[in-house]
């Protein structure tokens, strides 16, 4: 049988949802009637992207985030599936280090 | 008013649009524009919507938005949008300008909204499902919506998992999907802008990157390798395969809007390079070869703070009815420019205005706070009005923009002289997105019900 794992919302009241580790965290949430941001939902556009604040999913390689989005602890909710219960941070509320301006900063 | 209607004239001709750029220059003067308004990132889960805006004077409800057309789901992000048909089919009596496509860039859904019925009230007429089109051709990510009598193209600038070149997608007039328009991709990188002289055979189409690239947001390392484009593509049209590609280097990234005259004898056209803020000029030279120059070069800017010098960022530019005026906007700037290009070879500089802008020469316009720049710019068939919106790309704005997600975007407009040329900012004008009823939303792409400066084509 498949396993599932408890994936809390930090910043939505900390909803819990048993997420299947087939299935992704984002139709998790709609599941339980979330409206979280969404567009491709196959894991190009980052538009569905929230912090992995606790926890550990997995996401296909070559997602469309870039590797500082990675070291941000940035996942995308479109692919990613728990592989242990999770706490995350969601909705472009946790996008705050997720979007510089390429000529303000200095390259990594 | 009389119960019948008037008869029309002997030589009218039955189909849409106008028998030439000329007539379209004397066409009624617009009572209503359709904008697109997106969510995207602004942390409002709603759906996009075309917004219909009230731009004649004389009415009640001058200078608001006044209908609100919702797409059926979030998260498309609505982008350009064209119509069914344009003066492509001026002859042809069974077709009508009804229709707006409006492609969703996120979910490659298409919207077919009617405008005929109601035109202060559009409705969802029809829906593609964007897994569909997927499914049957390869592509994602629509971009620039053209019709050519019957047939309707589209740019894709993604196949269906997001990678680079794309292709074009080939409705028909019935909006179904027919397959791929082109015969053969060879030599094209990545995919944006075309347009196209059909009487010269010509077809121009431009380059902006992989939707795996872009669609996350700008970084100048992609720039380093190699994923943003700086060629043109030059096709024969009717073969509908690349005739020949020109590499435009450095002074030539990211080529976006491709602009060829409205005179469809003309051979000239213009594009915006975005990053390296250049424009430069196509044309056939007396061999039939195509020519290309770079004509006008915007300056990068030194700001304090910033290790890069900071480029103006041409994200959009429009030549008027009458070839006469090139217009563009320098989106990081923050300026919107019109050049006189009676000698395309040589423009001159004739009006200039400040919206927003990230060197904060312009933070306040009409009393309001701008956040963001002048983007996307429309102007009448006249060559009087132009309507400027200030947002490029969701994850974009929220790069270089991050407070239009809360404050929402804007609509201004310019008043521009088509005679001596000269632009300044209509005191009498503004849209705040701001305020919209489901909260800030972002504002793009505008058309004329009537037709507009990037919109009809003549065969
Ligand atoms: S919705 Fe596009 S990456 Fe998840």
């Amino acid at each position: 049988m498949a396993r599932t794992y408890r994936v809390v919302l930090r910043n939505r009241d900390h909803a819990c949802l048993e997420v299947g580790e087939e299935e992704t965290i984002l139709a998790g949430a709609e599941a339980r009637g979330f409206r979280l941001p969404v567009g491709c939902r196959y894991g190009g556009c980052i538009t569905c992207a929230a912090k992995l604040i606790d926890g550990k999913v997995v996401q296909p390689k070559g997602t469309a985030l870039k590797r500082r989005q990675v070291k941000a602890g940035y996942i995308l909710l479109c692919v990613a599936r728990p592989r242990q219960d999770c706490t995350l941070e969601v909705g472009v509320e946790s996008h705050d280090a997720l979007f510089v301006n390429p000529f303000a900063v200095r390259g990594e | 008013m009389s119960s019948s209607p008037a008869p029309a004239p002997a030589d009218a001709c039955p189909g849409p649009g106008y028998a030439s750029p000329q007539e379209a220059i004397r066409a009624p003067r617009e009572k209503v524009v359709y904008t697109i308004c997106l969510y995207e990132g602004t942390g409002v889960e709603e759906p996009d919507y075309l917004a219909t805006i009230d731009v004649d004077p004389e009415s009640p409800t001058f200078s608001q938005v006044i209908a609100r057309t919702e797409m059926p789901i979030i998260g498309d992000e609505l982008h350009h949008m064209g119509w069914n048909a344009c003066s492509s089919c001026h002859g042809d009596g069974s077709m009508a300008r009804r229709y707006l496509i409006i492609p969703g860039v996120r979910t490659t859904n298409f919207y077919i909204v009617d405008t005929a019925t109601d035109p202060r009230r559009p409705t969802l007429y029809k829906t593609i499902d964007g897994e569909e089109i997927k499914r049957k051709t390869n592509l994602s990510a629509p971009h620039t919506v053209h019709c050519l009598g019957s047939d309707i193209i589209v740019s894709m600038l993604g196949d269906a998992e997001g990678n680079a070149p794309g292709g074009f997608l080939h409705l028909n007039r019935d909006f179904e999907i027919v397959g791929r328009w082109e015969n053969d991709i060879s030599g094209m990188r990545y995919n944006y802008d075309f347009w196209y002289q059909p009487r010269h055979n010509m077809m121009v189409s431009s380059e902006w990157a992989a939707p795996n690239t872009f669609l996350p947001g700008f970084d100048l390392e992609d720039v380093g390798k190699g994923k943003y484009g700086q060629r043109l593509h030059f096709w024969d049209f009717a073969g509908k395969r690349i005739e020949r590609t020109i590499d435009l280097g450095e002074e030539g990234l990211i080529p976006l809007e491709t602009r060829f005259h409205h005179d469809p004898d003309s051979t000239h056209g213009f594009v915006g390079a975005a990053l390296s803020s250049n424009i430069f000029h196509w044309y056939k030279d007396a061999a039939g070869e195509v020519q290309v120059e770079k004509v006008i070069d915007v300056p990068s800017i030194e700001v304090e703070s910033f290790p890069v010098p900071m480029p103006g960022l041409i994200t959009d530019i429009l030549l008027s009815m009458d070839d006469r005026f090139l217009y563009f906007s320098n989106w990081l700037h923050g300026d919107l420019r019109q050049y006189d290009i009676s000698d395309p070879s040589h423009p001159v500089l004739t009006g200039q205005v400040w919206i927003g802008g990230l060197l904060g020469k312009a933070p306040e316009v009409n009393g309001h706070r701008i956040a963001g720049a002048p983007q996307m710019i429309q102007l009448s068939l006249d060559g009087k009005r132009l309507y400027v919106t200030t947002s490029l790309f969701s994850t974009w704005d929220n790069q270089f923009y991050p407070e239009m997600k809360g404050a929402g975007g804007a609509m201004v407009r310019v008043d521009c002289d088509a005679e001596n040329g000269g632009m300044t900012l209509d005191p009498d004008f503004f849209i705040d997105f701001g305020k919209e009823p489901k909260g800030p939303t972002r504002a793009h792409e505008t058309r004329y019900p009537g037709g507009d400066c990037s919109s009809d084509i003549w065969v």
